[in-house]
């Protein structure tokens, strides 16, 4: 045993992994405390998800289990941490880690090495554990990113950048491992491969696996228990079941619950909340014991021949990378795509299957290596860039890369000042008031929260009055409300803009929003349909690595045809309440 | 028209600071112990200041290009090292011309400039071996303080974030700022536009930067990086790693052999300015 080892060691046997007491914490400067009178234990071995909106202290109160607060935080700090049996005053943030491990929500940010075994070596190598090489090697296996050991860490996808960061505090084998919204950068199947992980983590080496999280179904599915935090203290911290049992509660802080839960509450609202689709499957199975007949009405009016004006269209599109070895990788090939006037277009298809490049290649940024691009009828090649900026309007998947200038006001002011807009000062009042922003249009950018920057980003865009709108994830990283409302926000400009393509991975904004669904797979557009014939056609969906949203799984699983695309829609074609009184929205 | 190009081009720029601050070529001293690699930039680096004998220096001017060559030096940073050197030479002549000097004076001007010539050309193929983790290490052995070698290394890290942020600026910039209404003599109007957006792209790059690394110093500190500053155990671990064989000794040696070979030849057959 080391110095360290011996330092930190495991603690008393019986002490919880977890253990707070009138807790209170205020940042240096800031006029109010961001924990305030918190108790909470957490068992050795459990799974536990902190949930609750956005500003109610969830990551703060985890800072303080691997002593980030107080030692590198130092605000006011009361009452008492125990983690393992050690009060967190007293030991170092280095040797807590060794107890401890995090996992941050920019994850990408915590490698510091530039290759992966370097990154999973570093804990052990800066503690001098003669074991390192063991450690690091485990840890790999661990987390199967052994294969991945002499790549450098910018080449990785952004699931295996999230393992690596994972081997790496793994390497100092913590009793607990704290992972900060794993869901917020990650597709769907990527992040149910995280919580796969966690979840292994938990069972084989008994770890306690604390996560913070927005998306309840995630949370019914792998945690074991529920912290509900608001207002800086936990309000409870129930057995998963009972929490969702509370599901109204949790709605009112934010998390709306889990769609099989719905569902479930809105055919009878007594019965114990399902935690999967399989549970909600086989309880609704046992309750409508009749095959489901297909219910006409609920048809809808799929597949009509697009009759709209062309807005822009790709033919023959091939267009590629290349690598750093020198190798060409090509992302479309021979892709050939007509976009009309009217339609809302959801591109989807695992990551690296050419959705960014295709948008690109419509800003005119890039333009293809063979084939050819029109929006408007205008080549592509024949235009410079900011030309064709007059008809689309490109917003990225991260906000902050769009703000050039030091405030709002200025970012959306840009584009029409500079083509010589006499009115800019209108438009740019007229489009921060429709997004909600007239407050703030003198702050930077930067300093707005994530919903915030989005719908600033969508302010941007709008003022530049485009007919083709493209967006990248739009709602990624956005807690369950800020996506609503950019949802809603998008529903609201069908008037003005006249074709919209979202290239994303969140299939329930695919369900909610969508008329037209593109996968792209393979270079190519693999299918082009509605989100009932994206959802129905399971095969494709597996190939490709999307998960339809649990309402249109749960659908599938009884048979409904074709697929439930929300909550109200499924309960009332099961023959409950009518959708009306369900509830507006999945 | 526009197409895609492979070669000259944003893209191709930045995969080649890529290739050559992550060593990916391989090449002959890519395979040495780091610090023998520094160590043999030190020699070529020092000697040619110790001599005005024109074949010396034309001699070792010939061994650094041949670790160039061997070194597999990408096209970018060589194109650069060419066009330097041409417009040195350029205006070697020139200021010699200019300020009425002889031949003595240009010969003189030509010798400093053969000198930079080989000093940078050794720096182009140790630089180029040595990727971001073996620099570092190699710094770490040689008692650089642990900030230098982590900065080193860390530098390296953000390298392809900051080309990929600072490319994703400049695009806002070229689809959001107001067209050129024309181009100007000379184009003088596109390089001012270009101009003030590389200075504009500074202001986000650095703020979208700083915002990153909040998240690097705090896992740093979670990962015992100031606890290593303190505990020499760290250290000792990542120096075991570093290990200089028989091959690493006969590299030095064939070197040091190379540069004795000049002098001794550089003695025998001294050209132009042999006499000093």
């Amino acid at each position: 045993m080391t110095s360290t080892e011996a330092a930190t060691g495991p603690g008393p046997a019986d002490a919880p992994a977890v253990e707070v007491s009138d807790l209170a914490f205020r940042y240096p400067g800031a006029d109010h405390d961001t924990l305030r009178g918190v108790d909470l234990r957490i068992e050795r071995g459990d799974f536990v998800a902190v949930v609750g909106g956005n500003g109610s202290g969830k990551t703060t109160l985890c800072k303080t289990f691997n002593g980030l607060v107080p030692h590198y935080w130092s605000g006011t700090f009361e009452g008492r941490v125990r983690v393992l049996g050690r009060d967190t005053r007293e030991v170092s943030v280095g040797a807590l880690s060794h107890l401890v491990g995090y996992v941050y929500q920019d994850f990408g940010n915590q490698l510091v090495r530039p290759t992966v075994r370097d990154e999973v070596a570093f804990g052990p190598v800066n503690f001098g554990l003669p074991d390192h090489r063991e450690r690091t090697d485990e840890a790999m296996e661990l987390l199967g990113v052994a294969h991945l050991a002499d790549r450098f860490t910018w080449q990785l996808s952004g699931g295996q950048q999230h393992l690596v960061a994972l081997a790496s505090v793994m390497a100092l084998r913590p009793g607990v491992v704290v992972v900060d919204e794993p869901v917020a950068e990650l597709d769907p199947a990527r992040a149910a491969r995280i919580y796969e992980v966690l979840e292994d983590l938990n069972r084989r080496l008994g770890t306690t696996v604390v996560v913070i999280e927005h998306h309840a179904e995630y949370v019914a599915r792998y945690a074991r228990s529920v912290v509900l935090m608001a207002d800086g203290a936990p309000v409870w911290h129930l057995p998963t079941r009972a929490a969702m049992d509370r599901a109204e509660e949790l709605e009112r802080h934010g998390i709306p619950a889990p769609q099989v839960v719905r569902v479930a509450r809105g055919l009878d609202p007594a019965a114990p909340p399902p935690l999967t689709v399989t549970e909600a499957a086989d309880r609704l199975r046992s309750r409508h014991p009749h095959a489901l007949p297909p219910d006409r009405r609920a048809v809808r009016v799929a597949g009509s021949e697009p009759t709209g004006e062309t807005v822009a269209e790709l033919a023959g599109v091939r267009h590629g990378y290349r690598g750093v070895g020198g190798d060409l990788s090509v992302v479309l090939d021979g892709l050939d795509l007509t976009l009309r006037d009217g339609e809302r277009v959801a591109l989807v298809g695992g990551n690296g299957a050419g959705k960014s490049t295709l948008l690109r290649l419509l800003t005119g940024l890039k333009v293809p290596r063979e084939g050819t691009v029109r929006v408007g009828g205008t080549d592509t090649r024949t235009v410079r860039p900011n030309a064709l900026a007059d008809r689309v309007c490109h917003l990225y998947q991260r906000p902050e890369q769009m703000f050039l200038k030091d405030s709002v006001y200025e970012d959306v002011a840009m584009f029409p000042r500079g083509r010589g807009r006499t009115d800019t000062d209108t438009l740019v009042a007229e489009v921060l008031d429709r997004v909600g922003l007239s407050g703030l249009a003198g702050r930077d950018g930067r300093l707005l929260s994530g919903g915030q920057q989005r719908r600033a980003t969508l302010a941007v865009g709008l003022a530049t009055s485009p007919a083709l709108l493209l967006l990248d994830e739009p709602t990624s990283s956005l807690d369950t409300a800020s996506r609503d409302a950019v949802i809603a926000m998008l529903d609201a400009l069908s008037g003005t803009i006249r074709c919209t393509v979202v290239a994303t991975h969140d299939m329930h904004l695919v369900a909610e929003w969508a008329g037209r669904v593109l996968v792209l797979d393979g270079g190519r557009v693999a299918a082009d349909t509605d989100p009932a014939g994206l959802f129905a056609d399971t095969a494709l969906m597996e190939s490709v690595g999307l998960v339809a949203p649990e309402v249109t799984r749960l659908g599938l699983a009884l048979g409904v045809e074709p697929p439930p695309l929300s909550v109200p829609e499924l309960v009332s074609r099961l023959g409950g309440i009518p959708a009306e009184e369900v509830g507006e929205r999945a | 028209m526009r197409r895609e190009r492979d070669r000259l081009s944003v893209e191709w720029v930045k995969l080649e600071l890529l290739r050559t601050a992550y060593a990916t070529r391989g090449g002959l001293l890519a395979g040495r112990d780091p610090r023998v690699v520094i160590g043999w930039y030190l020699i070529l680096a020092v000697v040619p200041w110790f001599t005005h004998n024109v074949t010396v220096l034309a001699g070792l001017f010939v061994v650094c290009a041949a670790a160039v060559v061997l070194s597999r030096v990408g096209p970018l940073i060589l194109g650069l090292f060419v066009i330097g050197f041409v417009l040195e030479g350029l205006y070697v002549l020139f200021a010699a011309w200019l300020f009425g000097g002889d031949a003595s004076t240009v010969l003189a001007m030509a010798e400093f400039t053969l000198k930079l010539a080989t000093v940078s050309l050794a720096s182009m193929a140790a630089f180029v071996s040595l990727d971001p983790e073996k620099l570092s290490d190699a710094l770490l052995s040689l008692h650089a303080p642990a900030m230098v070698s982590f900065g080193v290394s860390y530098g390296y890290r953000m390298l392809p974030v900051l080309m990929e942020e600072f490319h994703t600026v400049v695009d806002g910039h070229r689809l959001r700022a107001a067209p050129l209404a024309s181009k100007g003599f000379l184009g003088w109007r596109v390089a001012v536009r270009t101009a003030t957006t590389l200075v504009a792209a500074f202001y986000p790059l650095m703020l979208n930067t700083a915002k990153r690394t909040r998240t690097t110093v705090e896992a740093l500190e979670t990962r015992g990086f100031t606890y290593a500053a303190e505990h020499p155990d760290g250290r000792r671990i990542r120096l075991a790693a570093l290990r200089a064989d028989r091959w690493d000794a006969l590299f030095l040696g064939a070197t040091l052999a190379l540069v004795a070979v000049c002098f001794t030849v550089g003695r025998a057959f001294p050209l132009l300015g042999g006499a000093v």
